[in-house]
């Protein structure tokens, strides 16, 4: 009978060390509430594009991304949007996509704006400010700069310039998946 | 050579190690002999599971957790971490701050040196989950070290027990027979014990009478629910089971709750202010104005199509309607919206102007221009109106470019292409701004002169406060989801079951044998003796033997 006991003690002592790491590293990681860090990965989006069609991050799946939240009112932002545009045409061909977020504005008014400036990487639309919310902006405009292997490599807050963008994305583009 | 205790009893039963009475014939393994000590009846005698010769290193953890000693200690830590965790408010409480500062502020060096313990997270905090963590590990070893063997040794009882497993009893009646009576004495006993509910079970000279055993496993009952709770407790911060978010709620807008497919929609939020005479007279002098009661009258919708496409509009069906006051939250299976707050600044929905042509006092119109999505064209008599932008906070940059400055309706602004008689071809272009504050301040005359000149033949107007369209309030609520609150509820339910089963019945047992014309009765319960020796006493009286409820207390002598 003591031989039948001996695997019985050790998947219930097993079983409560995977529980307990489990609810311990739940516990701490809730904390720090869920938004990414730095290492992490990128929260899923499923938004519309200014094109008029639904985007997910899939689709950049092995591309680097600098996932740009911004707003029209927002001075900063608008201040970096053309150095935005310059990097997306300078690192395209390298598999670098900018990708910028709008936070809750309606299609004409982004439209208009991204006409008068003349950018054309990628737009999407966070009508519900859902985005904002998972990825847990809070000033504008914040950058995203995740690497080829999808793993958030920095997190930016406030206005980038042409040179900090220049060598975050130099650093991203190293960093081979 | 280690000592090996000798757990052979003399009916011929090998014992396992730390068995106190013989897993068989009762009788106690405390060597003497001489002893008259009551009997630890605990576990009827029989070893803990993880009670070994030899314990390796599994065994001492187990045994670790099996000991109650431990497990006291345990709640004790917990109970004293839990304290702490009361001291200063929690980070938990708050929705945006800033803990790092937020301490040091309010309660200097002290809320300093208790944020950097991390107190101010107390129960998130990695100890605080590993105590809760060995307390459930200690339940379950705890119980499943004891209940196993409990359940084998009550559920293979031997009638005929030790002759001093008997006198050792807390309740013990010994004394003569009448003559002649001894064969069917015991047979006789059957009925009376039968008549008091006991399950009766009897050889030749020996009996065994047993009742409510089920309230032996009370205990563990309550184990099992306390690790229910727990466990409810411990995983409630998975994906999908726990949500704690604060939205804005503007009146008369769906808005989607996040990480769900429900929208919920102020339907209309009325706030009531203590009136002046309702105020002390101090309070008055403060000039504060406190909401007595302020509710939301809300409409929870569910989506059924489209929900995940966001280039489609929703199909929403509703589910719930519920005015939510304070303490009164709106619930709908686990979610709950519970009123947090509010603003009454009023936002500009929509407004419905004419188009006037200035020079012959005709209207055309109205024409409905909302704050967001507006539509972009509109037809309006002879004229056509091509919206082309629009500013809600309308402002002009350094380099005199016009830029909204919010995303508030503070100061909309439109601006349109019109085409129509007495125009050129290419259309000309007009500026309006709805509010009669901003065509003053921004001077609307003067931008359309710029712009083409449309000024003196067009203007663009609403009637009537009726055209216009305010958001008049916003509501903030507090939308909180926590499937894992049922599973809490069965815990506690399981855990009063558990109470009720070992409190309100007892396990009472009765043995007795005939020797030579003596009768020899021992009799046990969990807990209340007094009922246990009268018991005893009117069945001897029913069997014709008189014998003094206190006379049957053993004392232990």
């Amino acid at each position: 009978m003591g031989k039948a006991r001996r695997p019985v003690q050790i998947i219930v002592l097993l079983c409560i060390v995977i529980l307990g790491a489990y609810a311990i590293n739940s516990a701490v990681a809730g904390r720090s509430s869920d938004k990414p860090v730095v290492g992490g990965k990128p929260p899923a989006m499923k938004l519309l594009g200014l094109d008029g069609k639904v985007h997910t991050l899939d689709e950049y799946k092995g591309k680097a991304l600098v996932i740009n939240f911004w707003a029209t009112w927002c001075t900063y932002c608008v201040n970096e949007m053309p150095a935005l545009q310059k990097q997306w045409e300078k690192w395209r061909d390298q598999g670098v996509v900018v990708l910028g977020i709008n936070t809750g504005e309606d299609r004409m008014t982004v439209t208009n704006f991204t006409q008068q400036l003349g950018t054309d990487f990628p737009i999407w639309f966070d009508f519900d400010n859902e985005a904002v919310r998972d990825y847990g902006v809070v000033p504008m405009p914040t950058t995203f700069f995740v690497d080829k292997t999808g793993r958030i490599a920095s997190i930016r807050e406030g206005e980038l310039n042409l040179s900090t963008l220049d060598t975050q994305i130099q650093q991203l583009v190293q960093t081979e998946g | 050579m280690a000592l090996i205790e000798n757990t052979k009893c003399e009916c011929g039963h090998q014992n396992r190690v730390g068995t106190v009475l013989c897993e068989s014939c009762g009788k106690p393994l405390d060597n003497s002999g001489e002893s008259q000590a009551l009997l630890e009846m605990r576990y009827d005698g029989v070893a803990r599971r993880s009670q070994r010769v030899n314990p390796n290193f599994i065994d001492r953890i187990w045994n670790f957790f099996s000991s109650v000693k431990v497990a006291v200690y345990l709640i004790l830590f917990t109970l004293l971490g839990a304290m702490l965790g009361t001291i200063f408010e929690q980070e938990s409480n708050f929705i945006n701050f800033d803990p790092s500062t937020f301490y040091k502020n309010k309660y200097g060096q002290i809320g300093e040196i208790y944020y950097k313990l991390g107190l101010s997270h107390t129960y998130e905090s990695w100890w605080f989950v590993l105590l809760l963590v060995m307390i459930g590990a200690s339940l379950v070893i705890c119980s499943l070290d004891r209940v196993l063997p409990l359940y084998k040794a009550l559920s293979k009882q031997r009638i005929r027990k030790h002759l001093q497993f008997l006198t050792r009893q807390k309740v013990v009646y010994q004394g003569p027979i009448h003559e002649g009576e001894e064969t069917d004495w015991v047979e006789r006993a059957v009925k009376p014990l039968r008549r008091k509910r006991y399950r009766v079970h009897a050889e030749k000279d020996a009996l065994l009478a047993e009742k409510q055993r089920f309230s032996r496993w009370g205990p563990y009952i309550i184990h099992i629910g306390l690790i229910v709770f727990l466990l409810a407790v411990l995983f409630r911060g998975l994906p999908g089971l726990h949500l704690d978010q604060h939205y804005w709620f503007p009146e008369g807008e769906k808005t989607k709750i996040s990480g769900t497919n429900l929208y919920l929609e102020n339907e209309k939020f009325t706030v009531e202010y203590y009136s002046q005479d309702e105020m002390s007279e101090d309070f008055r002098k403060t000039g504060k104005e406190v909401p007595k009661m302020f509710e939301t009258k809300a409409i929870l919708y569910e989506c059924t199509a489209n929900c995940d496409d966001p280039s489609k509009q929703p199909q929403l069906r509703e589910v719930k309607r519920h005015a939510i006051q304070v303490n009164d939250p709106l619930s709908y299976k686990g979610l709950s919206a519970y009123q947090f707050d509010f603003d009454l600044t009023p936002k500009l929905r929509s407004v419905q102007p004419v188009l006037v042509n200035k020079v012959t006092g005709e209207q055309y119109g109205k024409f409905k221009l909302e704050m967001n999505n507006p539509q972009q064209e509109f037809k309006l008599g002879p004229y056509t109106l091509e919206l082309k932008n629009k500013f809600l906070d309308f402002s002009l940059n350094e380099q005199g470019q016009p830029i909204s400055k919010s995303k508030d309706p503070n100061a909309p602004a439109f601006l349109f292409l019109v085409k129509g008689p007495d125009i050129p071809e290419e259309g000309s272009q007009f500026i309006y701004f709805p509010k009669q504050i901003d065509k003053e301040r921004f001077q609307q005359d003067a931008i359309n002169e710029k712009l083409g000149g449309l000024q003196n033949k067009l203007q663009i107007d609403v009637l009537g406060m009726e055209d216009v369209d305010f958001i008049a309030s916003s509501s903030y609520l507090n939308i909180r989801i926590d499937r894992a609150m049922p599973f809490v509820w069965l815990g506690l339910g399981i855990v009063m079951l558990g109470l009720i089963m070992s409190f309100y019945w007892q396990h009472r047992r009765i043995w007795l044998r005939i020797d030579d014309g003596i009768l020899t009765l021992g009799a046990h319960t969990t807990k209340n003796w007094f009922g246990m020796r009268r018991e005893v006493s009117s069945f001897l009286a029913a069997m014709g033997i008189e014998a003094d409820e206190k006379s049957l207390e053993n004392g232990g002598k």
